[in-house]
């Protein structure tokens, strides 16, 4: 164990440099046809995968059964890709470079750019038109959220919004109106009251933390005070409208008004909080909880739109065979038929993504009796289409929500808002402009 | 058979040489012996070659690439990675972490495992089931004694806030603040590792001379220099051995705080340089700055290694 000397260290060390020279003429050990080593086979089972958002296994095991029964030479492989959307993201990351590309996956609003970007999604406009599907009866502002330079590379699956989910039993104690807060310098009016009658050791208001989606959710208060993540590529982190949110968020947070939680719904059904700033994904969740629960917009004083669409599509990948592509768009229309929606929306909590949805018996007599759900489709004409710097820049919603983190523990606002600006423009600069030009 | 054809048939008595066959190679082994060793080795060095060597030089080769995980081509950049990655604010935290976590990781395992080696090598009732109990952890995989430890450290519903709840302590909020995420995960890590440098003392100990414990009691030395001066120099090769090995396994959890806290909280808080491998790879999608960090991380183990190889060699040698 004692032999490594001096010459025998440097003779290594030269060795690997040289090995080094050698491999460099070497690709990534990504397929750049982006067909992947198993991609372009002719099989009839499509493999779907999923990380089976707002808890729809059985729901898609539903609706699967019933593709299989229209199509009968065709069969769905329904493969668990992950526990939430990035971890689909990332393991179709590995696919790219070992080979066994899916046929149709779950894509969120963050990860579907990056592979658009990188063309490894279909063009879903072309490969319809080809199969004579038509994409006309999707809502507009849903289907055009995966819109890139004129070419759509996904379909509106599980699509939600943000929610102002309340305790009505707590706001009712606090002698508060039974109504989601009109702006939110109302809900910081508000606050004192309800954590004093939520009592010890809960908190006012619940939000995700910066690991899952206080980007996400954040972004509906920035925009309600005017500020933002971006104006289209330009970050407005440093504007004092966008500083002027973050400060009322670290405000609540020296005060102890807010929490945070790697799974907030359940803490807000557990009684832990007296709002709950989430998707309408998780409306589906809240079945049997112990107070009565309350559902109303985000604020948005003056009208502002200031709901942001979230949640996911399907995408089918680039680098399949024809007919692998064309089963694939079968089954992605039937997903997302007028019929699966209401099957997926009712289970779920998610918005229709259909038009026609709307107006199926089942799903009208559904939301008079669940007005709760209605809130969630009465609030899609308030929405807007995210700002780039969160859902166009790899990893720029990680980097955002770690930084509302620091943020709610004290951090200086104004700097760590600035330290925003300066890594989410280097982030866009390295690896989505260079490409945006190309 | 006469004394002379006695003679001729065994080898001579004395004299510097006097080979019998063929002459020997410089290095005293014949051509036979160096095929069988490299045929043998040659399986496992063509695995190592692929599998370890390769992938290595192929992580170097991509550090100095601008490589978004999702695109076919990358482009060279010098050491633009590098730079950055040691000007940025987030990586000296993270080197604050990886070290912080190192240090006592493997500190209070060898430690704790060598003190319950030596109370468990004592003829005590059930210390069987005892041994079974602490090497236990060490099978379960990694995520699921994460997720198990939630129900510990949870701030609302874990364990620990009863306990602190009836002693009228507060539950500091283990998910929230970075001191205490990293108390959480090295206390985690501690648990599901004992085991193995528990078992690796405990057979130490069984293995080392008795006789020389007991000539030191015989001596009159008190328990504290019979454990300094007789019993810590023979699990010196243990300890040897131990150190390398759990570090190097401590350097690269990743299960436990994936589950546990993803890297944060607030960021990087109890991000380590493994963590930050996958967390740039895959989240941030760039994988040229990932194999970068991992290239650092070599570096940083290699120098570790040698050096604690070193140290060990010089007091073997002074032993």
């Amino acid at each position: 164990m004692s032999g490594l000397t001096r010459r025998g260290f440097l003779g290594a060390a030269g060795g690997a440099v040289a090995a080094t020279g050698l491999a460099a003429c070497a690709g990534t050990g990504s397929d750049s046809s982006g067909k992947g080593g198993k991609g372009g086979g002719e099989s009839n089972t499509i493999d779907f995968w999923s990380n089976h958002p707002g808890t729809s296994t059985a729901t898609e095991k539903k609706i699967i059964a019933e593709f299989e029964k229209k199509y009968p030479d065709l069969k769905v492989k329904l493969t668990d890709a992950g526990k939430d959307y990035e971890e689909v993201g990332q393991k179709f990351n590995a696919a790219l470079a070992g080979g066994n590309l899916p046929d149709v996956i779950v894509a969120s609003d963050v990860t579907w750019f990056n592979f658009a970007l990188n063309n490894r999604f279909t063009d879903i406009d072309a490969l319809f038109k080809k199969e004579g599907l038509s994409t006309d009866d999707y809502v507009e502002g849903l289907y055009g959220d995966y819109e890139y330079q004129g070419k759509h590379y996904a379909i509106p699956y599980a699509r939600s919004t943000v929610l102002f989910y309340y305790n009505k039993d707590a706001f009712k104690k606090a002698g508060l109106p039974d109504r989601s807060p009109k702006s939110w310098d109302e809900f910081t009016q508000w606050a004192p009251k309800l954590q004093a009658a939520m009592g010890g050791g809960k908190h006012a208001l619940i939000l995700d933390d910066g690991a899952d989606y206080l980007d996400w959710t954040f972004q509906s208060i920035a925009w309600s005070y005017g500020g933002g993540y971006s104006k289209g590529w330009k970050t407005t982190f440093s504007d004092p409208k966008t500083i002027k949110a973050a400060t009322v968020l670290s405000d609540w947070g020296k005060k102890g008004w807010v929490k945070t939680s790697a799974d907030s719904a359940s803490d807000f059904g557990a009684g832990l909080g007296g709002v709950l700033l989430e998707s309408t994904g998780d409306l589906g969740g809240f079945k049997e909880l112990p107070f009565e629960l309350g559902v109303g917009f985000v604020p948005a004083p003056g009208g502002v739109k200031c709901c942001p669409t979230g949640g996911a599509g399907l995408a089918i990948p680039e680098g399949l065979s024809a007919k692998r592509k064309a089963n694939a768009a079968k089954f992605l229309e039937f997903l997302t038929n007028a019929q699966s929606t209401v099957t997926f929306t009712q289970a779920t909590g998610y918005m229709p993504v259909r038009k026609s949805a709307l107006k199926l018996p089942a799903e009208v007599a559904y939301l008079k009796k669940n007005p709760n759900f209605k809130v969630a489709v009465d609030q899609l004409p308030k929405t807007r289409p995210q700002d780039n710097a969160r859902v166009f820049v790899p990893g720029g919603g990680a980097t955002i929500g770690q930084a509302l983190d620091k943020i709610i523990a004290g951090a200086n606002v104004e700097s760590t808002m600035k330290g925003l600006d300066k890594t989410i423009t280097k982030a866009y600069e390295s690896q989505v402009k260079p490409k945006l030009k190309a | 058979m006469t004394a002379s054809s006695d003679a001729s048939s065994v080898a001579p008595r004395s004299g510097p040489s006097a080979p019998v066959g063929p002459p020997p190679r410089r290095s005293g082994r014949p051509y036979g012996e160096w095929l069988l060793a490299a045929g043998l080795l040659l399986p496992n060095l063509v695995l190592l070659v692929i599998f370890t060597y390769r992938p290595l030089v192929d992580n170097f080769r991509l550090s100095f690439t601008d490589w978004n995980i999702a695109a076919p081509v990358a482009h060279y950049i010098g050491f633009e990675n590098y730079k950055t990655w040691w000007h940025d604010p987030n990586s000296h935290e993270v080197l604050r972490n990886t070290l912080i976590f190192t240090v006592c990781a493997v500190g209070i395992s060898m430690v704790l495992g060598l003190a319950l080696a030596i109370l468990l090598d004592q003829k005590l009732r059930g210390r069987n089931l005892v041994r079974s109990a602490i090497f236990a952890p060490f099978v379960i995989s990694g995520a699921a004694v994460g997720i198990a430890f939630q129900f510990v450290f949870d701030p609302n519903f874990g364990m620990l806030r009863d306990l602190f709840h009836r002693i009228g302590i507060q539950v500091p909020d283990f998910y929230q603040r970075p001191g205490w995420a990293l108390v959480m995960v090295t206390t985690t890590y501690v648990w599901k590792n004992l085991g193995y440098t528990f078992v690796i003392y405990l057979a130490a100990l069984q293995g080392r001379r008795a006789d020389l414990d007991e000539a030191a009691e015989i001596d009159g030395a008190s328990a504290w220099r019979r454990f300094h001066k007789v019993l810590l120099p023979q699990l010196r090769p243990t300890t040897f051995f131990l150190s390398i090995t759990v570090l190097l396994n401590s350097v690269q959890v990743f299960d436990i705080i994936n589950v546990e806290t993803r890297g944060g909280p607030q960021g990087y808080g109890t991000t380590t340089l493994v963590y930050q491998v996958y967390r740039e790879t895959f989240v941030n999608s760039k994988a040229g700055y990932g194999a970068t960090i991992a290239t650092i991380m070599f570096v940083i183990l290699l120098i570790i290694t040698v050096i604690q190889v070193r140290v060990m060699d010089r007091g073997m040698h002074r032993d």
